[in-house]
């Protein structure tokens, strides 16, 4: 994010070098970073050691800061009977499938309507549009005995993982993003390859694709986020506890199970993400930022 | 454009088509062993989870000795979750048909079963030659899961609900444990008692959300002698002075004496959950109560005890009653259905067997003696050998239970269309929990305009 | 997640795309195999389309003029949607989650804006400061909702929220056991959750606004506010709507929140949401049909807000 440093924002940097403005500047980022750290990392300090507090601690007026007994069996306790590791595992395996569908299935109608445009393409494309307008809530009920029984093929996929991959294929915004992006590839670029008798795969994959990296970036954010986020649809498809997701484990256990246990197995669900995200924040933030959504 | 490149590009495409035909083999090649090599497979719900140690493995060690006596026989268990019949979850089994081949329902759930027609008539199968304890099981229960004189489930467990107390917070409260309050008069006077413990224990506590409020609530009333609907099911029948008192008793315990605890809005597992870490003196249910607070929520045993319903002057009028059944599944071969009838009939329903396996439950970590289930009719020859064998093994003070078991409280079953009911009843509960001035009138008239329109709109 | 590997740095725009200079004149066999080669890489998708999206659509507005009881299903006409409205918790199910939506609208979209503005301003702690807000998008759902019903929102003295309020002398609150605080404390556990998204999305359209404008409007006098009104605002306008509109279809959809911070309906109704309705009917009720005629009402519903917001943003421009 080198070239946001020299960019003119809201206030010109020569106000804040000087007296007054430099004091507000660093007062306002003291109180800002405090406050910060405070509302989004004073929770999740409550969650780690709360999940280590005994139930007595829990219900003690008022709170302890520190656990007094820290009880670390609460985590082996969350981690063995909630089977964390199964539903982390069927998380993150949703998650990657989700990806490669979406990768493979919508850029290749993104590429089609943008650069291939058969005929109908547009009605198509405004069909896949107006479906932005329809909440995931309106189609849950028909959605559902749909995927129960496939029509004409009379497939029942609950408990299978398509039924968390294919619905999330009809995706009007990634399918959006994707065009818009492949609209900015210069029509030469193409043409020339096709002078050259390259096919229509073969321009994807070796010009379009690799220039849309930062897209392709986004799209699988946006894919993992989507299963990651998702907990009524995958309660619904997924009944059997070893195809739950972590969310719904979580919420079909809370209610027999202890809530420093609760606690503790949310800390731990979330672990592995967190991990993730620290690794990759840069690619994250800056696929964020550069690929999607310029105003 | 070549024509192999046109293929490439056109297969890549059909992925998507080609993922449905994968999940169809998949799926498909999971269901169709059940006669392979002379053998008959079935699939059972409502296995332990994995918390519940002792109770998974005693339901293993009874599959591997049933296959063991039943060689021709293979046995697979399904656990669906902690409460093996979550009302959403069930729904959504139904309605996917992918419930196991036999699958355990609440005696309330036959309608709804029927209605998503997933379950076979079982009448011709089920006789003395499939389940020997047949005769003796209570000619009530069969009438529950049957339907226009057809049988669609073996009932596995009847109970009805009762006063479930702490004993160690009765001693502790100075109160005699072996005089639990038998009126709703006592029942305030002994919260007051225990919530003055402090330490945030609630003397007595009761649901509000999740439907269970409203569920709590037709007890109640029972208790007072009134019933949720009309005889003809058409008019809600709560608003009244039966009605009035069950809330008036709530408010008074929640905020004259504010002997309840603050948190409220509580569903099935909170109020355990709460009653586990022992901070709940008193609650209703049923016997089995005690069971869930020991395997899941980390309660003792020897903690509970449990007396009959209180009423409002002397005990009470009626009590809500409940139970479970097996039911099986549409389509299955008669080798199935005989199948499934002979493990119903090992595990459930013979003495000494199974869940009447009192030998070997006494030196584990759950109660034996418990005055449930009530399966079997009075002065039937099951009934006999069950309750022998049930005080010879007894862990648990059946003194505790004998007023309960002294004192049969008329049992009566759930109203129709419970669950909307239900979860209009609930709203009602929540008022008068959390709302220090809500207004008992008011909210009654309101839950009954809601379930009369309900109603009207069912019909 | 290797395709992530992003380079840091600003994608070079494409030059405006050229009229189509493809080969105008081509036989009609080229042309038949060229819409063919099109539609191939179009059918994966529409497939996923037609099955998941586009035929539900219609199956939901068939069933909700059916009922299926025991296996056959019957035309009813409009029996389900009488049933459903005279549902006691339809209208307190559409008050609230109306309220919700104007109240998420003010906090959890306003909130977000104004941080990323605030962020875009500080030239340190800035990689610190958003990765704090982007922290509970990681945590899944479930868990930052459990999170604030265990220990914020506990209606006791022991719970954080109130313990605070104590120590500073304020009256406490029964939180999620209060129907007026229901919403309130649902839209802060949401937008606590959530806002780590939007503040990114904001921040990077904040940070694509010419830098020449502000100093033109410096230059003509104009305070802070006065800027972020006459550039910062008009400048991400597209970028504003288009969230407002994601905000509003999102906020519709209110389902966890009450399901775990209020085990359902609340204190009085005062949790239901249409969602939660939706989902009661079909799978509490066994009253799919009666649900998927609350899927068609909202439908209408949400048409008609997109058709007024379209109206009106045509009207602007």
């Amino acid at each position: 994010m080198a070239q946001d440093s020299g960019t003119r924002t809201l206030i010109s940097h020569a106000q804040l070098r000087r007296g007054r403005g430099r004091f507000i500047y660093w007062a306002l980022l003291t109180v800002v970073v405090v406050g910060f750290t405070l509302v989004f990392l004073g929770p999740l300090y409550w969650m780690v050691t709360g999940a280590l507090k005994s139930g007595q601690e829990i219900a003690q007026t008022p709170p302890s800061l520190f656990p007094k007994d820290p009880q670390p069996q609460n985590y082996v306790d969350a981690w063995n009977n909630l089977d964390l590791a199964k539903l982390l595992f069927n998380t993150f395996y949703y998650a990657a499938g989700a990806v490669v569908f979406q990768l493979v299935l919508d850029t290749a109608a993104a590429y089609s309507l943008s650069k291939l445009r058969p005929m109908f393409g547009n009605v198509i494309l405004a069909l896949m549009l107006a479906t932005l307008m329809i909440p995931a809530m309106v189609l849950i009920v028909p959605q559902y005995v749909t995927v129960i029984d496939l029509p004409i093929l009379h497939i029942n996929l609950l408990d299978s993982p398509f039924a968390i991959w294919l619905p999330l294929v009809a995706n009007a915004f990634n399918i959006f993003l994707l065009k818009r992006f492949f609209d900015s590839i210069p029509e030469e670029l193409m043409s020339a390859a096709l002078v050259d008798g390259a096919t229509p795969l073969r321009t994807l994959w070796s010009i379009i694709l690799p220039m849309s990296r930062p897209i392709l970036g986004v799209v699988s954010i946006f894919a993992v986020t989507a299963v990651w986020k998702d907990f009524l649809w995958p309660k619904l498809v997924m009944p059997s506890p070893e195809t739950r997701t972590v969310s719904v484990g979580i919420y079909a256990f809370a209610g027999g199970t202890p809530m420093n246990v609760v606690i503790a197995a949310s800390v731990i669900a979330a672990i592995p993400t967190v991990i993730v995200f620290l690794i990759f924040q840069r690619n994250i933030m800056s696929g964020l930022t550069t690929g999607s959504l310029k105003g | 454009m070549s024509v192999p490149q046109y293929r490439k590009a056109a297969a890549l495409a059909l992925v998507a088509g080609l993922g449905f035909s994968l999940t169809a083999c998949s799926t498909k090649s999971d269901d169709k062993d059940t006669n392979a090599g002379g053998k008959v497979t079935i699939t059972v719900d409502c296995q332990p989870v994995g918390a519940q140690k002792e109770l998974l493995k005693n339901w293993n060690d009874d599959v591997a000795e049933f296959q063991r006596q039943n060689p021709d026989i293979v046995i697979k268990s399904v656990s669906v979750g902690e409460q093996c019949n979550n009302p959403p979850d069930f729904t959504a089994r139904l309605a996917g048909g992918t419930v196991t081949d036999v699958f355990y329902g609440y005696m309330t759930d036959l309608q709804q079963v029927l209605d998503s027609g997933q379950a076979m008539d079982i009448s011709q199968h089920v006789n003395k030659n499939t389940i020997p304890t047949w005769d003796s099981v209570d000619p009530a229960l069969k009438e529950v899961f049957t339907d226009g004189g057809k049988l669609y489930a073996v009932p596995v467990k009847n109970y009805s609900m009762g006063l479930v107390y702490n004993k160690a917070l009765f001693q502790q409260a100075g109160l005699d444990v072996n005089n639990p309050p038998k009126t709703w008069g006592e029942v305030r006077a002994a919260a007051k008692k225990i919530s003055a413990l402090g330490n945030g224990i609630a003397g007595y506590s009761e649901y509000s959300a999740g439907n269970t409020g409203g569920w709590h609530f037709t007890s109640l009333l029972y208790s007072q002698g009134g019933q949720v609907l009309s005889a003809d099911g058409k008019k809600a029948d709560f608003n009244n002075p039966m009605g009035k008192q069950v809330l008036q008793n709530l408010k008074d315990m929640r905020y004259g004496d504010n002997s309840m605890g603050s948190r409220q809005l509580l569903q099935w597992g909170d109020l355990l959950t709460n009653a586990g870490a022992g901070k709940v003196g008193m609650f209703i249910g049923a016997p089995d109560a005690t069971q869930a607070i020991v395997s899941q929520f980390q309660g003792k045993f020897q903690d509970w005890a449990m007396s009959p319903l209180p009423g409002q002057d002397g005990l009470a009028k009626g009590t809500l009653g409940g139970g479970e059944g097996y039911f099986f599944k549409k389509d299955l071969t008669p080798e199935q259905v005989k199948a499934g009838l002979k493990w119903i009939a090992y595990q459930k329903l013979t003495p000494g067997k199974g869940q009447f396996d009192y030998v070997r439950a006494k030196p584990q970590n759950y109660p034996v003696g418990l005055p449930q289930p009530l399966l079997f009719a009075n002065g039937s020859e099951a009934q006999k050998q069950e309750l022998e064998l049930r005080k010879a093994n007894a862990n648990v003070d059946t003194a505790n239970f004998a007023i309960f078991e002294a004192t049969p409280v008329p049992i009566k079953g759930e109203p129709r269309n419970a669950q909307a009911v239900y979860a209009v009843l609930d709203a009602a509960m929540s008022g008068v929990l959390t709302n220090p001035n809500s207004n008992i009138d008011a909210l009654l008239k309101t839950a009954e305009e809601k379930v009369n329109q309900l109603l009207a709109a069912e019909s | 997640m290797a395709i992530t590997t992003v380079p840091g740095t600003t994608r070079k725009p494409g030059r405006p795309t050229p009229p189509h200079t493809g080969p105008q004149r081509t036989s009609l066999g080229r042309k038949v195999r060229d819409n063919l080669t099109g539609h191939a890489f179009l059918i994966g998708a529409v497939l996923c389309f037609v099955v998941f999206s586009w035929y539900p659509m219609i199956r939901g507005i068939v069933m909700s003029f059916q009922r299926t009881r025991r296996g056959e299903t019957t035309w009813v006409g409009w029996d389900n949607y009488s049933r459903i409205i005279a549902d006691p918790s339809f209208w307190p199910a559409w008050q609230n989650t109306l309220y919700f939506t104007v109240l998420a609208l003010a906090l959890g979209y306003a909130v977000p804006f104004f941080v990323a503005i605030l962020l875009n301003e500080f030239r340190h702690a800035k990689g610190y400061l958003r990765i704090l807000v982007y922290l509970p998008v990681m945590l899944p759902p479930a868990s930052a909702l459990y999170l604030f019903k265990f220990y914020a929102y506990d209606p006791s003295e022991a719970g954080l929220f109130n313990a605070i309020l104590k120590a500073l002398h304020l009256p406490t609150s029964q939180w999620m056991q209060s129907p007026e605080m229901t919403m309130p404390a649902m839209v802060i556990a949401s937008t606590w959750m959530n806002m780590g998204g939007a503040v990114l999305i904001y921040l990077a359209s904040l940070q694509n606004i010419p830098g020449e404008l502000y100093e033109a409007a410096e230059l003509d006098g104009a305070g802070i506010w006065k800027r972020i009104r006459h550039v910062t605002i008009p400048q991400t306008r597209l970028i504003l709507a288009l969230l407002a509109m994601i905000q509003i279809v999102a906020t519709m959809q209110l389902f966890i929140e009450p399901l775990i911070l209020a085990n359902g309906a609340g204190a009085e109704d005062s949790a239901t949401s249409v969602a939660y309705l939706i989902y009661q009917h079909g799978f509490f009720q066994n009253d799919l049909n009666g649900a998927a005629a609350l899927g068609v009402i909202m439908l209408v519903v949400l048409a008609g807000f997109s058709a007024a917001y379209l109206r009106l943003s045509a009207k602007q421009d």
